[in-house]
């Protein structure tokens, strides 16, 4: 068991990471086709717009759910609306926010927009610690809209009139995933402008916006979408209660800064915060890049129901960050003087 | 008559440097023998780097003579970028009293001696294996270094100032310390006359983190047994300023190696039961083992220190997210500033936690705090980290001294003193 656990400490999960991504990418926007339907309710960004979804990603589900009347929710129609909550639960509580790092179909294309960009060579952009504390709070808002504006649209919110229909499942209108994703079956559907009425229109038009600035952000900056993403939130929401768990010992920390640094999010407070035993922020994704990063023997901890499966190890550092052959062929010291030892 | 007095000015130099030649010899002779011959069980693997010691004495090794040199005079100045651009860093931080005596003529006279006998090196123009730095790369860490440059002696060698800032913590201090990097990459390009590449940068990260492994696998070593003297290490730490970085990898390795044997056969130096010492403030660099050596002469044993000379020269490591140089430079930035418990720092707390996690890891009975006479850094946060360590409940001793050998005695009394209380310590704990 000991033996395992040391391997695991020693291994390259980011690459397991990207087989995992490359596989539920598959199974996620494909399996349709192959008539297989995870769940309703899961906790991630599968679209049913892209037609060969093998699910349906929460948010639309929860969107359509608060389309009820308040004392419907005391109804078989509120009824459904808590029972589509507990699937997603059921599925969230499980993985953590590590369906943001390991099964997110939009959250891999950004992974593999940035691996575009480094084959390029082309240096990202981070955001600096103010603007990052101001940028954060975005996707609480957007959260909080896409439960208010469906409430709004059977009731009257604080006096005011029924919001129009056109609004239906906004945050939908204007998702990456819903204009991103169907690309990958060859369907360029979702991309128009919905010259209906005034609402579809500036609807649609800030879905292409975004659709825009999605591609041009997420190659400059790691993960671009996700700090803004209304699921991250909601995930962050119930975070305490995953299985999956991501925890830190403060006092062997030395604030070296190694994970923050490679946090494709940028969250600094994953090495500036020494108190929090819970170290899984609201914009963390559970890649665990930092516990591959981080030298201290046991400061950064994953653990799964109480069972340890990852920690932080000098050792399994340097196997990744370290990389002995270039050390090996480079001994022009050694062997050359000891050449020019014999040649003189 | 002012030929004649230049004559003789120029004769005493002559006679300075002749002197502290033989003085220096003397001293680290002396040095030598009470860290090597007056212990027992030395490990083998050791010899290499007592050996080495005597690089600076040594007239005919001129390894470094015809070689790009470096030199740097603190822990702040980034090596792998010395060596990514195909020089040779040298450390000229001293520890020898002779070239106190000298660097003294420079300085206040309450000036710490760690700045004071560098500078005095510097005067006689005395590096080892025949090196000839072609810069100093100076950081601005304290107020004497900073001063450092000003101090007008007889080397003319260019000093290159590399701005450091006060603190850590802030957002301009980061982009600042980042800025000052770039500058001296810059400096440093036009001194060698080689450009900065992706390829040569990542051999060279590569390159220190061979040494960082090795380093930090002594200290899990260390961990687990008595099995090495504090004075060994702090001697083999010191012999990295100016070792070559593969040969002392190497050697390095062949000690760990041993040493685990030793681990195994459970081969200690001391008894199980000799009180174990965790050793911060300035630095102790050879020939000035003074401290260590007396506490382990004493029956103690120092299970880790927290000197820039020593443990905190390699712990420190580099993660590099996309191997290029936009990369690279900001995560060895960060390697030089973002861990540091450099008191010239505010706020230091990471400091405190550093000495009592340390304590704990390695665990120790106590720490013993050393300051150098006119080191007001580390003299000023002694009371702090006293307070601190008394709340975990480890004891610690403070003791000011410097590279003169006169305080001996005191020292030992007290030195004595302190460990004897660790003692009585531990059997009452043992007891109950």
């Amino acid at each position: 068991m000991n033996k395992i656990k040391h391997k695991i400490n020693l291994a390259n999960i980011s690459r397991f990471r990207t087989i995992i991504q490359i596989l539920s990418f598959i199974l996620i926007m494909y399996g349709g086709y192959a008539a297989i339907t995870i769940s309703e309710r899961i906790p991630t960004f599968a679209c049913p717009y892209a037609t060969g979804s093998a699910g349906t990603c929460y948010l639309i589900a929860m969107q359509h759910g608060l389309h009820i009347t308040w004392a419907d929710f005391a109804s078989y129609r509120g009824f459904g609306f808590y029972t589509g909550l507990l699937i997603f639960l059921a599925w969230f509580i499980v993985f953590n926010k590590s369906w943001c790092g390991f099964v997110c179909p939009l959250g891999s294309i950004q992974d593999w927009i940035t691996k575009l960009r480094k084959l390029l060579g082309i240096a990202f952009t981070k955001y600096d610690s103010k603007l990052f504390k101001k940028l954060r709070f975005i996707k609480f808002i957007v959260l909080g809209l896409l439960i208010l504006i469906p409430l709004g649209m059977s009731n009257s919110l604080f006096g005011l009139p029924h919001f129009s229909h056109d609004l239906g499942a906004p945050f939908c209108q204007i998702c990456p995933g819903r204009t991103v994703l169907p690309l990958f079956t060859g369907s360029t559907s979702e991309l128009f402008i919905d010259f209906a009425n005034n609402t579809t229109i500036f609807m649609s038009t800030l879905g292409i916006i975004i659709f825009v600035t999605f591609i041009i952000g997420s190659f400059f900056k790691k993960r671009f979408f996700c700090f803004f993403c209304p699921m991250s939130a909601l995930q962050f929401l119930f975070s305490r209660i995953g299985l999956l768990r991501m925890t830190k010992v403060g006092s062997v920390c030395t604030k070296c800064g190694n994970c923050s640094r490679v946090c494709d999010i940028g969250i600094e407070q994953i090495a500036e915060d020494i108190t929090s035993k819970f170290i899984v922020k609201d914009d963390c994704m559970m890649c665990f890049k930092c516990v591959e990063a981080c030298p201290e023997n046991d400061c950064l901890k994953v653990s799964f129901a109480g069972i340890s499966i990852l920690n932080s190890t000098d050792e399994g550092f340097f196997k990744r960050y370290s990389d002995s052959k270039t050390f090996k062929i480079d001994t022009d010291s050694k062997e050359l003087i000891d050449q020019k030892k014999k040649n003189d | 008559m002012t030929k004649n007095k230049s004559q003789n000015t120029i004769s005493r130099y002559e006679r300075m440097k002749k002197t502290s030649t033989v003085h220096l010899a003397m001293e680290y002779a002396k040095s030598l023998k009470e860290v090597v011959d007056d212990f027992p069980y030395n490990p083998e693997s050791m010899y290499f780097f007592y050996d080495r010691m005597n690089a600076f004495l040594d007239a005919e090794n001129t390894d470094l003579a015809n070689k790009k040199v470096i030199a740097t005079s603190c822990i702040f100045v980034p090596e792998e970028i010395i060596y990514a651009l195909g020089a040779i860093p040298l450390r000229i931080c001293n520890g020898a009293y002779s070239y106190d005596q000298i660097g003294a003529e420079f300085m206040p006279a309450k000036a710490c001696p760690l700045v004071k006998s560098t500078i005095g090196q510097l005067h006689v123009n005395n590096f080892p294996m025949g090196a000839k730095p072609q810069l100093i790369v100076n950081p601005t860490s304290c107020d004497y270094k900073k001063k450092m440059p000003e101090v007008e002696t007889a080397s003319e060698i260019e000093f290159y100032t590399l701005e450091l800032p006060a603190t850590k913590e802030t957002e301009a201090s980061k982009s600042y310390w980042i800025q000052s990097i770039d500058a001296f990459i810059k400096k440093l390009e036009k001194t060698t006359g080689n450009k900065l590449t992706r390829k040569k940068l990542k051999e060279a990260i590569n390159l220190v983190s061979q040494a960082q492994q090795q380093y930090r696998r002594l200290h899990t070593i260390r961990k687990q047994g008595p099995v090495i003297w504090g004075k060994d290490v702090i001697l083999l730490s010191n012999s990295y300023f100016f070792e070559d970085i593969r040969k002392w990898t190497e050697q390095l390795e062949k000690l760990n190696d041993e040493l685990e044997v030793r681990v195994e056969n459970k081969q200690y130096v001391v008894k199980e039961n000799a009180p174990k010492i965790l050793l911060t403030g300035s630095p102790s660099i050879f020939p000035n083992l003074k401290t260590p050596v007396l506490i382990e002469q004493m029956g103690g044993l120092i299970v880790a220190d927290e000197f820039c000379s020593s443990n905190r020269l390699l712990y420190d490591t580099v993660a590099v997210d996309e191997w290029f140089l936009y990369d690279m430079i900001p995560a060895l930035a960060d390697r030089y500033l973002k861990p540091c418990t450099c008191p010239n720092l505010t706020p230091n707390t990471d400091r405190d936690r550093k000495l009592i996690n340390t304590a704990k890891e390695f665990s120790a009975d106590g720490v013993i705090y050393q300051a150098f006479a006119g080191c007001q850094l580390y003299e000023m946060e002694s009371l702090r980290i006293a307070k601190k360590l008394e709340q975990e409940g480890i004891p610690m001793l403070y003791i000011e001294t410097d590279y003169n050998p006169d305080d001996l005695g005191q020292l030992s009394t007290r030195i004595e003193a302190f460990l004897e209380s660790l003692k009585a310590k531990k059997s009452k704990t043992q007891i109950a």
